[in-house]
Parts: structure tokens; sequence; C-alpha cells
């Protein structure tokens, strides 16, 4: 099958004062164009950290890196910025919607670091709000919405430009659980029309969503399954 | 490629016009010193200019190549101690002297103002009688309307002939024509020349009085005795006394070599008696040219300060900024931005800050023009320079004020920034 990412050996380790702290410990890891998995573990498991090295926002101290083909080790940091632009659609636990721009406006955020043409982008990003069913609100700023349309908004920012891989980061994690089905709903719309999703959480049933589920604890990866086996144990 | 670019920049100022107007006060405080600097900025380049242009008038209306020598009124013990240097006080022999011995001279005229009065039709001026040599309307360009000027035998028979100004001639309505006569004193002057109106004003230049010609009435200099008594003819060789002599010199850079030799000569005719002055109108300019530049540096300095301590507020505004909102550069990088984009970004901000600063500083600058105008009479001159350099500089403020917080925001690491509370 066509891998997206091929990861091998990757560890990132944090200078704290003369301690060093080892985040990732030699992390192998691969996944195919379609796939949606998700990453369990507990805080501090380096779930996050793993995330934005897998989202070209940090570089591992060690180990390879390739990205739909690309060495992301070597890349520059235009380069990085470059890929995310292109190839990335992030997904935060507390949205991190830009309070000053309405809804349409931080749906367009990513298209101004695009390498596209001007041509159906007003289309491209109704169309994401569509998607996400706030048609009537798309002028509205993040203030007048609930935890719930905030994520919304924020699946149609990462969404709306097609990026190769979406990474949600506890996307459910600041919403009830009524809210958070609703958001799990959308995540697999997405991934059934062909979405990439890498979904970080440390509840169970939000993993349930995936194909696939792997378990990070002290920086190393310590299990693969599939979710419906994991559901067995 | 070229259009996206268009795009991105057009998105950028939105954005920064946008988040501008989310803190008006803060953005209207920022920006009083940009304010304060542009206006003194078109305020210094307009006054300027404007002196410029009235002592290029003043200068050109004296001539660039005349040098002129003034009598100098003197007390009874001064002109007790003149007369024992066996001076005469300023006379044609003075005029005849320079033109004959010193290099470099063309031509001199010689004029005196007359204390007299006029009697007739003339309603609303106070015209300016004067007697003076028949080259004196050639040396200084006056333009003649109609008839002609004092001629040579006008001077030498001493005729009652006379060339009126153009509100002179306006005002004695039918009577002012060529042909009549004017009554000055108890002489009645045949009027044989009437001036062309020229836009002039009554001022002073240094020691000479800038002459409004359409106010004057010109009679020969040897006719002055009748209509004055203090004028008179002096000394055994009675050459006519007068106020003011035009030394015309050949080429305009021969103007300031002929200086000494005139000196030298006036030395001599007045036996170093100190009851004249010369005055060289190219002095005058570089005089004007000298006061200029201390205003300028006054003035300059005022704006440069006020420039500076407005892009202080402006980069302390900007790095606030830059920290209040962290948390979006953090999305935007994570979105793609590149270290460029964020730059372009404040940069944006900080110079439409100062380009908004820049358009009010222009408005207030052209109202205090305009008061320094009404209220101190200066002559000011506003310039397309006097409006581009002001608003090119605030434009300048804010590129340069604004590029440290946006490098500041550029160097930002993403996941420190989206982590940012």
């Amino acid at each position: 099958m066509n891998h997206l990412i091929t990861a091998a050996g990757i560890c990132k380790e944090f200078h704290v004062g003369s301690s060093t702290l080892k985040v990732l410990d030699n992390i192998d890891f691969n996944l195919h164009r379609g796939e949606f998995i998700a990453i369990m573990g507990p805080s501090g498991s380096g779930k996050t950290t793993l995330l934005y090295i897998l989202g070209c926002l940090e570089r591992p101290s060690s180990g390879s890196y390739l990205l739909n083909g690309v060495n992301i080790i070597d890349a520059s940091d235009d380069e990085l910025s470059h890929i995310r632009a292109n190839s990335i659609g992030f997904i935060f636990q507390t949205f991190n919607l830009l309070p000053a721009l309405n809804i349409y406006e931080n749906i367009e955020v990513p298209f101004l670091y695009r390498s596209l043409d001007d041509s159906g982008i007003r289309e491209r990003i109704m169309g994401a709000i569509a998607q996400v069913g706030l048609t009537e609100r798309v002028r509205h700023t993040p203030a007048e919405l609930s935890g719930g349309e905030m994520q919304r908004v924020a699946i149609a920012r990462a969404i709306c430009a097609d990026p190769l891989l979406v990474l949600a980061d506890e996307p459910t994690g600041n919403l009830d659980s009524h809210t958070g089905m609703e958001i799990l709903k959308i995540f697999k719309k997405l991934h059934a029309n062909g979405s990439t999703i890498i979904l970080i959480t440390h509840d169970r049933e939000v993993a349930s969503v995936a194909d696939r589920i792997v378990y990070l604890k002290d920086g190393k990866l310590i299990d693969n399954a599939s979710a419906p086996e994991q559901k067995a144990v | 490629m070229h259009l996206r670019l268009n795009r991105k920049l057009f998105k950028f100022i939105a954005l920064a016009v946008k988040s501008l107007l989310q803190h008006k006060l803060r953005a209207t405080l920022s920006i009083l010193g940009v304010v304060c600097g542009v206006a003194a900025v078109l305020s210094m380049l307009s006054i300027g200019e404007g002196a410029k242009r009235e002592s290029l008038s003043q200068i050109e209306q004296l001539g660039t190549r005349n040098i002129y020598v003034k009598s100098i009124p003197l007390t009874e013990m001064q002109e007790k101690k003149s007369r024992a240097k066996l001076s005469q006080g300023l006379t044609l022999y003075d005029a005849q002297r320079i033109k004959n011995g010193c290099r470099g001279v063309q031509d001199v005229a010689g004029l005196r103002e007359l204390k007299a009065s006029v009697f007739g039709a003339i309603k609303d001026v106070m015209p300016q009688i004067v007697s003076c040599s028949p080259n004196y309307a050639s040396m200084l360009k006056i333009p003649i309307f109609e008839g002609r000027f004092i001629s040579d035998p006008d001077m030498q028979e001493g005729k009652l002939v006379c060339v009126i100004g153009h509100n002179v001639a306006k005002n004695m309505g039918a009577s002012g024509s060529i042909g009549n006569y004017l009554r000055i004193e108890n002489s009645l002057f045949k009027i044989v020349g009437i001036l062309r109106r020229i836009e002039s004003k009554e001022r002073k230049a240094g020691a000479i009085s800038l002459r409004n010609y359409n106010d004057m009435v010109f009679i020969p200099l040897t006719a002055a005795s009748l209509v004055s008594k203090s004028a008179s003819v002096t000394g055994a060789t009675a050459w006519p006394e007068v106020t003011e002599l035009v030394v015309g010199v050949s080429t305009v850079q021969q103007v300031l070599k002929s200086v000494p030799a005139v000196k030298r000569t006036l030395e001599i005719t007045h036996g170093g008696a100190d009851d004249y002055q010369i005055v060289v109108p190219q002095e005058l300019l570089n005089q004007s040219r000298k006061i200029q530049r201390t205003f300028n540096i006054v003035l300059g300095s005022i704006a440069f300060i006020s420039l500076l301590v407005g892009g202080i507020g402006i980069m302390n505004i900007m790095l606030a900024t830059v920290s209040e909102r962290t948390k979006e550069i953090g999305v935007r990088r994570a979105f793609g931005a590149t270290y460029s984009d964020i730059i372009i970004q404040f940069l944006a901000e900080s110079t439409i800050l100062t380009f908004t600063g820049g358009i009010i500083g222009i408005i207030i600058g052209l109202g205090g023009v305009w008061l320094i105008s009404a209220i101190a009479k200066w002559n000011t001159a506003i310039t397309v320079l006097s409006l581009v350099l002001p608003l090119l500089t605030s434009i300048l403020v804010g590129i340069f004020f604004g590029l440290y917080p946006a490098y500041a925001a550029a160097k930002m690491d993403p996941i420190a920034a989206l982590r940012y509370e």
C-alpha cells in the first residue's frame, strides 16, 4: 500500500537545565493514504510532540521522516512552512480560531499561504462551512459561537484546502460528550470521503472511531492494534 | 503568481486595517508623535520654500547683476565730520568714478527719494516721488506701458517731465495720460510715460527698499531741487546728490569681484567717511540662505525628535500587539505562514499606522502653514515635495520602527506560540 508517512527511529529530546528529557524514544511509524489512526496515551507520553513532528512544526532530534516521499528532516524552515500550507490541516483542542476574524475569514487563513490560484477559493470555503453545518453563521465571530460550533469551524479550516493529512489534537477534549459525538461523526464522514487523519486522544471511546490505534507510553510506541481488537481488550 | 502576491499583500493590508480598527484609541495615541513630526516636516518645507521664493523674487527685483550703494542719513555731528573729510555725500560724481574706474562695471544709475506732495485727482494712492537718472529704468528692467522714460536731454536740461506708475495713472483717470500735467509741489510736470503694472509690493531687502513702481512718480534728478528743498546740488562741480546708486556689472559672476573696486573708489571720493553703505543682492541671498539653514535646523530637529519619539511609540505598541497576538502567530505558522509572511503582516500594520499618522500630520501641517501665513504674514509655498517627503518619511518610520517587532514575531517558536495562554 502507498505510504503517506514513513517515520523511523524518531527521537525527541529537550534540554532542561543540565539534564536531558527524552520525550520520544525511537519511534517507527507508518501511515497509509486514506487511513484514520488514533494515537492514545496518558498525559506527558509525548502524543502532542509526535503530532507536531508529523505536522512538520517540530524537528525530531534524530530519525528519518518522509511525508509523501519528501524528506522532512533536511527541509528548510520555509520548505516546512510550504509543506504545512499545502499538505497539512491542524485541528486543536482549544480550537485556536482568530477572535478578530469571522468564520469565513478564519477558514480563509490557510489559503493565504497556499500555492493555489485564486479561482474557486470562495466556493471551497463555503463548501467546507456547509460540510460542518454552519452556513447560516458565516459572518459570525468566534465569540458568538458555542464550543462545538468553534470546533466545527476549526475542522472546516483544516479540511477546506484538501490537505494530504489532517492532524487533530484532542478535538473533543473541550466539549461535552454530546457535542463531542457530533464532532466525531464529522471525522467519520471525512474519513469516508478519503481524508487521511491522525487523531490524538486519551479517550478510548473517541479513539474507537479510527481504523487503527497506536499507544504511546513514556515516549515509546508500545502497541499497534486495529480498533475492533482494542475494543475487545 | 503575481496576482497571488498582490492578493496576499491586499489581504495583509486588510488584516492590518482590521486589527488597528479594533484598538482605535490605542492606535490614535500611538501615532501622535508621527503626526507632530510630519506636520513639522511639512511646515519646515513649506515655510522654507516660501522664504526661498521670496528671497529669489527680491533678488530678481533688485537685479542679480547689481550692486547697491545707499547713503546713510547722518546726524549733524556726523555730517560735520564727513565734510571735514571732504565727502560730498553720495552724488552722481561717485557714479561717474565707479563707472570709469571699476572693472566689470557697465553702468551706474542714481536715484533720490523726495518728500513732496502731489496735487490733482489722485485719491487712493500716496505716490512716492523719486528723481533718477535716465538709465534707471533700463538697469532695473522697469517696463514702460506707454510713452517713454526720462531721457538724457530731460536730465541735461532739467526738464519738468515725469513718468508715472500704473496705479497713479489709473487713479488720475483721464488726466493721467501722456501729455497731461501733474502738479508736484508748485511745479507742473508733463507726463511723458506710464509704467506697465508690475506684480510687486513694498518691502525691505536688507538696507534696500523694494519699491512698488505702480505707486511711483519719476522725475529727472536735475529737477529734484524744484520739488524738494532738501534736494540740492553739491560742491563746486554741482553734482546732483542721490540717496541710492545702482551699479550694473557685466556678469553675475563678476558682481562679487567688482565689490572691492567699488569700495576702494568710494573710500577715495568720500575721504574715508562712513556716509554710505554697499549692499549686494547676492550677499542678501546668502544671508537669507543662512537664516533659512538655521530655521531648517531648528524645525528639522523638532521634526526628527517628534519622529523618533513617534517611532519609539509605534515600536512599543507593535511589541505589545505581537505579545497579545502570540497565539495568532502560532496558528498562522501552523497553517503555513513563513518567516517572511509574518514579517510582512506586522510591517504592514506598523506602516499603515504611521502612514495614517502621516496623512493626519499633512492635514494638520497644511492648517499650520495656513495659520502661519495668515498670522505671521510669512510667505509659504506648498510643493509636491513638501507633501510627498513627509508622507514618505512616515512610511519609512513605520518600516524602520516596525522591523524589530515584526522580526520578534517571525522568530517566535510556532509551538511555544500555539501553547501561549
